[in-house]
C-alpha cells in the first residue's frame, strides 16, 4: 500500500513539473491566471473559515459584547463560563457519549453491509445482478415515506433502542454505487490467482481485495461516520428518552429553542448565555469530526477520484 | 452541520397518511357509542365536582406528549411529577419531545396512530388538520366529565369562545387554555430616556408614534429610529399583527384570510380590505420618511437588538421579557444611563381595544383513550390539572411551604431560595429548572389573579391599561367540511404569499400604492373571491345548525 502511496505522490510531481517546464519562464497569461486563482482561492477559504473562527471566538467571549455585535474573528471579554456551563451538564456528556456510540456502532454496520452488497454487485457472474441492483436504486429514487418508515420501526420494536439509529441508514446506496464501480475496476487476474492458489470467496475478499481498496474503503468510512455524526433527524424520529439522544439533537433543541419566540419562562441567565451557549455547543460537537479529516484526507483524494473516473 | 430536513415535505406525508386513516377510518364504530361510559370507569371518582381534590381511586398511568423545553429540561425527580402523583394517584409517562421539532413530532405519532392519550401544547388551529383523521376525540362531546372547565366557560362567558374552535360537525377537539382576561402582551418598547431628552410624551396612538419618531429623526439624523425584530419566519411578524389589529383586521403573526364585516355582515378577504391598506399605508410613511428601517422586516433579532444597543435605534417591539432579558442588559453594557420601556399598545382607527384572546395553546386527547377503561378518570385528571384553581395553581406556583409560601390576604411569595424569571435574583434553586413547576406544558391560563401573579409593577400597570379597554370581540365561527378545508387549502397558500409579497413591497415603496387596485385584481386572479364565497356559505351554514 505504501508503494501505492509513493506513485500517486510521484505522479503528482510529474503532472506538476509538465505543467510547468523546468528552465522555461511562465507566460504573462500564466502568472495572471495564477495570481487571479490565487486570490479566488484565498477569498473562498476566508469565507469558508470565518464564520467556523467566528464561532470559536463567540464561545469565548462576553454575552453583552456578542450582542453588541464587537465579535468577529477574537474573543472578547474572554471568559469560560459557558463552557463550565455546558460542560457541567450531565445530559450533554451522556449525548456526547451516545452519538460517538452511535457513530462508531453505525459506521462498522454499514462498512460490513455495504462492503459486501458491493463486492456481491461487482461480479458480472453472479446471477440476478440487475436485480440486486434495481433493488438498490429504487430506493434511492423512491423513498419509502415518513410514517410507514416510523411504523415499521416501530413495529419491530427497535423504538428507543440504538438499532433505530444505526440499522434503517445502514447502506447509503449512493456509496454502494461508487464502491461497486471500483471493485469492478480492480483486476480480475488478482482475484483468479488468488482462488487458484486456494482462498474461497471471503478469502478474497478478506485478504486481497480490502487491502487494495483502502483509499476506498477511508473514503467510505469517512462518508459515513460523519454523516451518521451529523444526523439528527432518525435518533429526534425514533427515540423518546432523553438519555438516549444523540449531542445533535441536543445542540439543535438548544439552537432552535433559544431563539425561538413565544416560549414562557425564559430565565434571564439561561437567555442571558444562549448565545455563548450555543457556539460552545457547537464548537464541541464539531471538534472531533473535525479531526478525523486531516488523517483520511489522502485517502480521500484518491479515493473519490478512482469511483469518479470509472464512473 | 446540522441538516434541516424538508419540513414541509414531511408534513405533507403526514396529511396524506391521515387522509388514508380517514377513509379506513369512515362507518366510525364510537360515534354510537359515544355517552355509554360504564365501561370506562375505572379509577374515576363517582362523585367530583368543582372544588373537589382530584384523587384516582386506583394507582394509575397516562401517557403525555411532552415538549421538551431546552432552558428546563425534562427530569424525572422533579417534585412536580412525585407531588402530582401523591395528589392523584396518577403518573404520567412523557415521551419526550424537543421543543425544536414538537409539531413535526406530533404529526407523526398522530398519522402513524402512535401518539400519546394527552398531547398538550397544540394551538388551534393546529387540531384541523388531525380531526378528519378520526385520531383525535371530539372532546366536546365529554365536557360533562369536567366539572371545572365547564364552571370556567360559564363563570367568564366563554361560550363565543369555545365555538370559535367548533369544527364543521359542531364539534371540537381542542381543550385550550382559558384566561379570565384577555392577556396582551407584545407592544413596542422605547427608550424613555430618549423621550425625556427631547421633551416628548409616551405615544398614546400610532399617529402620535409618528409623531415622536419625526422628532427622534430631527434629533438624530443618521438613525432610524425604529429599527424592528420578530421577523424570522414571518416578516414583520409582531409589528404588522399590532398595526393592522389597530386598524381592525389582520396581519403578521396572526395573518387571517377572512375579516369580520360588521355592517355588511359578512367575510371579506383581509389583504384586500380598506383596513388593510391603511395599515400598509401607516407603514410605508414611517419607512418612506426614514423613520422605520426597512431591514426590519428581514434582519434577525439579533441584528435588531445589537442596533438597540448601540444605539442607533430607540424604537423595537417588545414583550414583557424581552426588555427584563434582552434590551437593559444589552444596554446596560453600551448605553449604561439609556432606560426603556414597553409602552401600552398605541390605539388606531379600531379604537381602544385590546386585541389579545382568551384562549391560548391547549390539549387534545387521542381518540383511543375513550377505549380505555380509565378514561373518565383520565377526563378528571385533566379538568383538574389544566383547569381547577388548584390545579391551575398547582402548575404555576407548586408546592405551598416548599416553593412559596402563602400570607393572609392569599397572595402568594416565593419561597427565598427559589428563583423565577428573575423575581428571586439570589435564589439558588430555580423554579423550572429544579422544581418543574411554571412549565409550559402544563401552567397556562387561569383567572386574573392567578395569570398577574408573575408580572412585575412595571406589567402590570401596562395589564391595567390594556384591561380597561374593550376586549377584541370574536368574529362568528365559520368551520369548513373536510372537503371545504381541502379546496381552502389549495387556495390559501398562494394567496398567503402574495399577500406578503406585496404587504412588503408596498411597505418598502418598491410597489407605488397607487397599484392598489390592480394588487386587488391579482388576488381575485388567485382565487379571493372564491375564498370568501367558502367562507361566507361555511358561515350561513354554522349560524343555521348552531342558532
Amino acid at each position: 500500500m505504501v508503494t501505492v502511496e509513493r506513485d500517486s505522490t510521484t505522479r503528482a510531481d510529474r503532472l506538476l513539473r509538465a505543467a510547468r517546464p523546468r528552465g522555461i519562464t511562465p507566460t504573462r497569461g500564466y502568472r495572471v491566471f495564477q495570481g487571479v486563482n490565487a486570490v479566488i482561492l484565498t477569498a473562498v477559504v476566508v469565507v469558508t473559515l470565518y464564520p467556523f473562527v467566528n464561532i470559536v471566538a463567540r464561545s469565548f467571549s462576553d454575552q453583552t459584547e456578542i450582542i453588541a455585535g464587537r465579535v468577529n474573528l477574537w474573543p472578547r471579554g474572554f471568559n469560560l463560563t459557558a463552557y463550565r456551563l455546558v460542560m457541567s451538564d450531565p445530559m450533554f456528556w451522556t449525548n456526547y457519549r451516545n452519538t460517538v456510540v452511535y457513530t462508531v456502532v453505525a459506521t462498522a454496520i454499514a462498512m460490513v453491509l455495504t462492503v459486501c452488497y458491493a463486492y456481491v454487485l461487482s461480479k458480472p457472474h453472479v446471477r440476478g445482478r440487475p436485480v440486486l441492483v434495481g433493488m438498490a436504486v429504487v430506493t434511492m429514487v423512491f423513498p419509502p415515506g415518513l410514517i410507514p418508515q416510523y411504523v415499521l420501526v416501530t413495529s419491530l420494536g427497535l423504538k428507543n433502542t440504538i438499532w433505530a439509529i444505526v440499522l434503517p441508514g445502514a447502506i447509503n446506496v449512493f456509496n454502494l454505487l461508487v464502491m461497486k464501480s471500483f471493485f469492478e475496476s480492480l483486476p480480475v487476474e488478482l482475484e483468479e490467482a488468488a482462488a487458484v492458489d486456494g482462498l474461497n470467496t471471503y478469502g478474497v475478499l478478506l485478504r486481497i481485495v480490502l487491502p487494495l481498496s483502502k483509499a476506498m474503503v477511508a473514503t467510505m468510512v469517512l462518508f459515513y461516520a460523519v454523516s451518521f455524526w451529523n444526523s439528527w433527524f432518525t435518533a429526534f424520529l425514533y427515540i423518546d428518552r432523553l438519555d438516549l439522544f444523540p449531542v445533535t439533537v441536543y445542540l439543535r433543541n438548544l439552537i432552535a429553542g433559544a431563539t425561538g419566540a413565544g416560549n414562557m419562562g425564559g430565565t434571564s441567565d439561561a437567555v442571558q448565555s444562549a448565545a455563548t451557549l450555543q457556539a460552545v455547543t457547537i464548537v464541541l460537537t464539531v471538534l472531533p469530526i473535525l479531526f478525523v479529516y486531516p488523517f483520511i484526507q489522502r485517502y480521500f483524494v484518491s479515493g473519490v477520484m478512482l469511483g469518479a473516473v470509472k464512473g | 452541520m446540522l441538516r434541516t430536513p424538508p419540513r414541509r415535505a414531511v408534513l405533507l406525508a403526514a396529511g396524506a397518511l391521515i387522509v388514508a386513516l380517514a377513509a379506513c377510518d369512515s362507518g366510525d364504530p364510537d360515534d354510537d357509542a359515544g355517552k355509554d361510559l360504564a365501561g370506562n370507569r375505572a379509577g374515576a371518582m363517582a362523585q367530583y365536582k368543582v372544588g373537589d381534590q382530584f384523587t384516582a381511586t386506583e394507582p394509575l398511568s397516562f401517557s403525555i406528549l411532552y415538549n421538551n423545553h431546552p432552558n428546563y429540561p425534562l427530569n424525572e425527580n422533579w417534585l412536580m411529577w412525585t407531588e402530582l402523583t401523591k395528589r392523584t394517584n396518577v403518573k404520567l409517562e412523557p415521551v419526550a419531545v424537543p421543543l425544536s421539532d414538537y409539531e413535526q413530532k406530533r404529526s407523526l405519532l398522530i398519522g402513524a396512530g402512535d401518539a400519546p392519550f394527552i398531547i398538550p401544547k397544540t394551538y388551534h388551529p393546529q387540531e384541523n388538520t388531525f380531526v378528519s383523521s378520526g385520531a383525535i376525540l371530539p372532546v366536546s362531546d365529554y365536557i360533562d366529565l369536567m366539572p371545572n372547565l365547564k364552571d370556567k366557560i360559564a363563570k367568564w362567558s366563554m361560550k363565543p369562545e369555545m365555538d370559535s374552535l367548533r369544527q364543521a360537525d359542531g364539534k371540537y377537539y381542542l381543550l385550550p387554555g382559558l384566561h379570565e382576561k384577555a392577556w396582551q402582551d407584545y407592544s413596542i418598547a422605547m427608550r424613555t430616556d430618549v423621550l425625556q431628552q427631547l421633551g416628548l410624551q409616551v405615544p398614546k396612538t400610532w399617529d402620535d408614534l409618528y409623531t415622536v419618531l419625526k422628532a427622534m429623526k430631527a434629533a438624530h439624523p443618521d438613525t432610524y429610529p425604529f429599527s424592528d425584530r420578530f421577523s424570522k419566519p414571518t416578516p414583520g411578524g409582531n409589528l404588522l399583527n399590532i398595526v393592522t389589529k389597530s386598524y381592525g383586521t389582520y396581519g403578521g403573526w396572526d395573518y387571517q384570510h377572512a375579516t369580520w364585516n360588521e355592517s355588511a355582515k359578512k367575510y371579506e378577504y383581509t389583504g384586500a380590505t380598506p383596513q388593510y391598506k391603511q395599515a400598509v399605508e401607516y407603514l410605508h410613511k414611517l419607512v418612506s420618511e426614514g423613520l422605520l428601517d426597512p431591514e426590519s422586516f428581514t434582519q434577525t433579532d439579533d441584528a435588531a437588538r445589537q442596533k438597540l444597543a448601540t444605539g442607533k435605534s430607540f424604537v423595537i417591539s417588545s414583550n414583557a421579557q424581552n426588555i427584563v432579558n434582552d434590551y437593559r442588559p444589552d444596554l446596560a453594557k453600551t448605553i449604561p444611563n439609556a432606560t426603556i420601556a414597553k409602552i401600552p399598545l398605541p390605539i388606531g382607527p379600531a379604537g381602544e381595544i385590546n386585541p389579545a384572546t382568551r384562549t391560548e395553546n391547549g390539549v387534545m386527547i387521542s381518540r383511543k383513550a375513550r377505549d380505555s377503561k380509565n378514561f373518565v378518570a383520565m377526563m378528571q385528571f385533566i379538568d383538574w390539572l389544566f383547569y381547577s384553581d388548584a390545579g391551575q395553581e398547582f402548575a404555576k406556583w407548586g408546592v405551598e411551604g416548599v416553593t412559596y409560601t402563602k400570607d393572609a390576604s392569599g397572595k402568594r411569595t416565593l419561597t427565598p431560595d427559589v428563583n423565577v424569571i428573575g423575581l428571586n435574583p439570589k435564589g439558588t434553586k430555580h423554579l423550572q429548572k429544579d422544581f418543574g413547576f411554571y412549565n409550559g406544558v402544563f401552567a397556562y391560563g387561569g383567572n386574573l389573579e392567578l395569570v398577574q401573579s408573575f408580572f412585575s409593577p412595571e406589567e402590570m400597570e401596562f395589564q391595567k391599561v390594556l384591561n380597561a379597554r374593550k376586549t377584541f370581540v370574536l368574529p362568528p365561527p365559520y368551520p369548513f367540511t373536510d372537503e371545504e378545508r381541502e379546496q381552502a387549502t389549495l387556495w390559501e397558500t398562494p394567496l398567503k404569499d402574495h399577500v406578503t409579497q406585496n404587504t412588503l413591497r408596498f411597505i418598502l415603496g418598491q410597489r407605488p400604492l397607487s397599484e392598489w387596485d390592480a394588487y386587488v385584481s391579482e388576488l381575485k386572479a388567485k382565487n379571493s373571491n372564491q375564498y370568501m364565497d367558502l367562507v361566507n356559505k361555511a358561515y350561513e351554514r354554522f349560524k343555521k345548525n348552531n342558532g
